[in-house]
């Protein structure tokens, strides 16, 4: 595919419909778990030919505005944990800045300058990878969660056991938080800012990280993991959208695109939640993580192929773009009929009741 | 009669100091080790949950109904003793059982660290080191216990009347001063804090009620009484067992109304005095219906107020006789129900199915906290017109530092009635505002799109200003677009009633 000025794809009415498609599913997403949604639009960027920093770099522009969007209600509630975040930032900084580095590297190592075709293979091979390993374990392990949790005498809730046993590790110095209401190691809180950070630059998913380690490791309650996370989100953004775009990895055009669909498919998700068993939500997300997951690894050949390491005829590249993307495409949009029939049917089921109970009030 | 609710830790004296002050005033004793017995007679998992508690986390769907069944069975347990006579209590924290009675002595007993390490050391015969552990462990599981149960600090001292501290003087001078203060007017129970144990009692059995039927029992509920009307608010994905509400809790003595009501969320409205036919009663009730929300009603009495003739006013008539006696009746007039419209409001809501339970709360703003359940999810707090009988100026004044208070203490947006329509209902200035930020982003879709070579130059640029000014654009172009466009969805969605 020719790439204008080595890495931007040309968008015409149909690829733009796609990217919009992309946002609402990833908002939904989004809006359903409460953080994440880059892991369906950054891989579905890909599949249109976007390179995979490019795809990096504009979804975490976007990450920026949609973080700074949602993180406004979270504060309302008084679920984010600023002192928290603040620790949290200073380190994230340097794990994205890291990323970004790393990232420009394996493009301008793919050849990405001079423009041709496929040049960005070893950036996307390794951008694809990194997907593959942190969405197979967090998919994973949602499934497990969920699936324990139907079954019997399995009723012991995700327990942050790290949590205690790290508490019982003598590491000062030690921060207290007041609203979390947790107290964590210096050394530890440095540790997770950098993975979050590096996560979020290489994949845009830092959420994938934070919000498990502020659960599990540091003990925090989920809602102020999940407004700390958005909160620290935002900053990542700014800061990922700063470094990316002055690297010259921002498309302008799809982090637009994105918005269109994200910032109204996310309210979708978060009536989803509302309506939606928790184990249903755990399967969804799991089951959707999952199929993203094979939807990427049926992509790598390709860019095996691009760098030499295996011996492919060319003619097989489009097929397995094209089945990447039918295995992503059917992954979001059968996780989101699933929730949006949840909604639809939860809506019917209220008004027939709310009919019932008026019926009965008037007669 | 009165309740005593002392609060222990571990190797403190609470113990022994509630039993001395018990057998000094001459009532009954009761531990929490009495509850728990009785919970796990009536096969509520106690440890099982308590591990969960302490471990912290998000707790699976089936513990938090469980909790829900023992919060409601502990409730009902103290009532039933508390209705018998006046009681001491020591456990955790007794008092966070029992929100809205006032008149409680709330008592929290400390021991200096020094003879707790002592005492640890000695019963356990344990070092030091591993004594200090000990109690640092214990402590922080029962922080995290009162924290996961109530939403409260177990420290805070603001939710004691008394803390005795057992290092300054022995436990027997300490019960005899004690059942001085046990003995005031301040902590005898009044008609209306007798009115509020009623109710209070009648939720919590009928909680446990729902808890103990198999139709009902995997199914989340929050149960609220007044006057003998049960409020019962379930969830959405448990719209099945709404048929079987009323059959479990028909047999339920005292009860006169069951109440169903599908909510996915709570909204809390403090007025002190309600009108069903007010434009706030119209504008509460559109939030609440678009967010499938249950109103919770409160009805705020000056501290002043004479608190039993209001419990007298919120009693219910005396249900008349049913059948018909035969032979031509006379009419008999309604009698009038003076609860500053509470009441009807409460069968407005009933009726368009919203209602999330109602009743009177006599005390300053920072009691009210205390009468206010913190385990309810409420998504909003609405306050009306209240201190009525304060100056216009000083009623905003006060009204405002209680929407304050409030937001900060159950951490909840809190706004006024008059800000509710602009705040939450589509008007005329949201189309204004929500064309005019769509105008803007056609605006800026329509100048990226046309000009795509040009945009993508600027972002791609070689020059080191050149990148810094693309940086800089990124910065603020994103952020703005997200903004407008954001704010377009909202409205929108706002507009067709899906938030």
């Amino acid at each position: 595919m020719d790439l204008f000025l080595g890495r931007f794809v040309t968008i015409d009415a149909g690829s733009a419909l796609q990217v919009v498609v992309l946002g609402f599913i990833g908002g939904i997403l989004s809006g359903f778990i409460g953080s994440g949604g880059a892991f369906f639009m950054t891989p579905g960027m890909m599949n249109l030919g976007v390179p995979g920093v490019v795809a990096v770099g504009s979804n975490i522009a976007h990450k920026f505005g949609k973080a700074m969007m949602g993180s406004r209600r979270h504060k309302e509630l008084g679920n984010v944990d600023r002192r928290l975040a603040a620790f949290l930032i200073l380190t994230s900084f340097v794990g994205i800045r890291l990323a970004v580095w790393v990232n420009s590297l394996m493009f301008e190592g793919g050849g990405g300058e001079h423009g041709e075709g496929g040049s960005s293979a070893l950036s996307n091979l390794y951008i694809s990878l990194v997907f593959i390993g942190i969405l197979a374990f967090v998919g994973a392990s949602m499934l497990k969660d969920a699936l324990t949790t139907r079954g019997e005498g399995a009723d012991q809730a995700p327990s942050p056991r790290m949590a205690r046993l790290l508490a019982r590790v003598h590491a000062p110095p030690y921060v207290n938080f007041p609203v979390a209401d947790v107290r964590v190691s210096l050394w530890v809180l440095l540790i997770v800012g950098l993975a979050t950070g590096y996560m979020a630059g290489t994949i845009g998913v830092g959420g994938f990280i934070g919000v498990p380690a502020m659960i599990y490791v540091f003990g925090v309650p989920t809602s102020v993991a999940a407004g700390t996370e958005l909160y620290l989100a935002m900053y990542m953004g700014a800061f990922g959208a700063i470094n990316y775009a002055f690297q010259g990895f921002v498309d302008l055009r799809m982090t637009l695109l994105l918005y269109l669909g994200s910032l109204v498919g996310v309210y979708v998700g978060v009536y989803g939640t509302k309506v939606v068993r928790e184990v249903v939500i755990r399967l969804v997300t799991g089951t959707v993580i999952l199929l993203c997951v094979f939807s990427r690894a049926i992509a790598l050949p390709a860019y095996l192929r691009e760098l030499g390491l295996v011996n492919l005829d060319p003619g097989w590249d489009p097929v397995c773009n094209l089945a990447s993307k039918a295995f992503l495409f059917l992954a979001g949009i059968a996780g989101c009929a699933l929730i949006l029939v949840h909604v639809f049917r939860a809506y019917r089921q209220r008004r027939r009741i709310e009919a019932t109970l008026v019926g009965t009030a008037s007669g | 009669m009165q309740i005593i609710c002392i609060s222990r830790g571990t190797l403190r004296g609470g113990k022994e100091l509630a039993e001395g002050l018990a057998h000094r005033l001459g009532v009954p004793c009761l531990g929490r080790e009495d509850l728990i017995e009785a919970a796990f007679r009536d096969g509520i998992q106690v440890g099982k949950l308590e591990t969960a508690m302490v471990k912290g986390g998000r707790l699976s769907e089936r513990l938090a109904i469980e909790k829900e069944h023992y919060l409601a069975f502990s409730t009902a347990f103290l009532c039933d003793r508390a209705r018998e006579g006046s009681l001491v209590y020591h456990g955790r924290t007794g008092h966070l059982l029992l929100p809205g009675v006032e008149h409680l002595l709330r008592i929290r007993v400390v021991a200096d660290p020094e003879f707790r390490l002592r005492a640890v050391m000695r019963d356990l015969g344990i070092p030091r080191e591993k004594a200090r552990r000990y109690i640092e462990d214990v402590d922080e599981d029962r922080r995290r216990w009162v924290h996961a149960m109530y939403g409260v600090s177990w420290e805070d001292a603001a939710q004691y009347d008394l803390i005795v501290n057992l290092h300054a003087f022995n436990i027997e001078n300490a019960a005899a001063a004690l059942t001085g203060v046990a003995q005031l007017p301040d902590f005898q129970m009044s008609p209306a804090s007798l009115k509020a144990l009623d109710d209070l009692h009648l939720a919590a059995r009928a909680r446990v009620l729902l808890a103990r039927d198999d139709r009902t029992r995997a199914a989340s509920f929050k149960v609220t009484g007044s006057s003998g009307v049960l409020t019962v608010t379930y969830l959405p994905h448990s719209a099945a067992v709404a048929p079987a509400i009323p059959k479990v809790l028909e047999a339920l003595e005292g009860v006169r109304e069951v109440r169903a009501t599908m909510a996915a969320t709570n909204i809390l409205w403090i007025e002190e005095a309600f009108d069903p036919a007010s434009e706030s009663f119209r504008h509460v009730v559109e939030v609440a219906s678009k967010w499938g929300a249950a109103v919770e009603l409160l009805r705020l009495c000056p501290a002043g107020a004479d608190a039993d003739e209001v419990a007298a006013a919120s009693a219910p008539a005396a249900t008349p006789p049913r059948g018909a006696a035969g032979g031509i009746e006379e009419d008999v007039e309604e009698p009038v129900v003076v609860d500053g419209g509470l009441s009807a409001t409460a069968d407005a809501l009933a009726s368009v199915g919203r209602s999330g339970g109602a009743r009177t709360v006599c005390a300053s703003s920072d009691r009210l906290i205390e009468a206010i359940d913190r385990t309810v999810p409420y998504s909003l707090v609405v306050v009306g017109d209240v201190y009525l009988s304060k100056g216009h100026a000083a009623r905003v004044r006060l009204v405002r530092e209680l929407m304050g208070f409030l937001g900060e203490r159950l951490k909840v947006p809190t706004v006024g009635i008059e800000d509710l329509k602009s705040r939450y209902l589509f008007g005329r200035a949201d189309l204004v505002r929500m064309v005019g930020f769509l105008a803007l982003v056609v605006l800026v879709f329509a100048v990226v799109f046309t000009n795509q070579e040009a945009v993508l130059r600027f972002f791609a640029a070689e020059e080191t200003w050149a990148r810094v000014l693309a940086a800089a654009a990124a910065f603020v172009i994103i952020p703005v677009v997200a903004y407008l466009y954001g704010t377009v969805a909202s409205l929108w969605l706002k507009w067709i009633r899906m938030e």
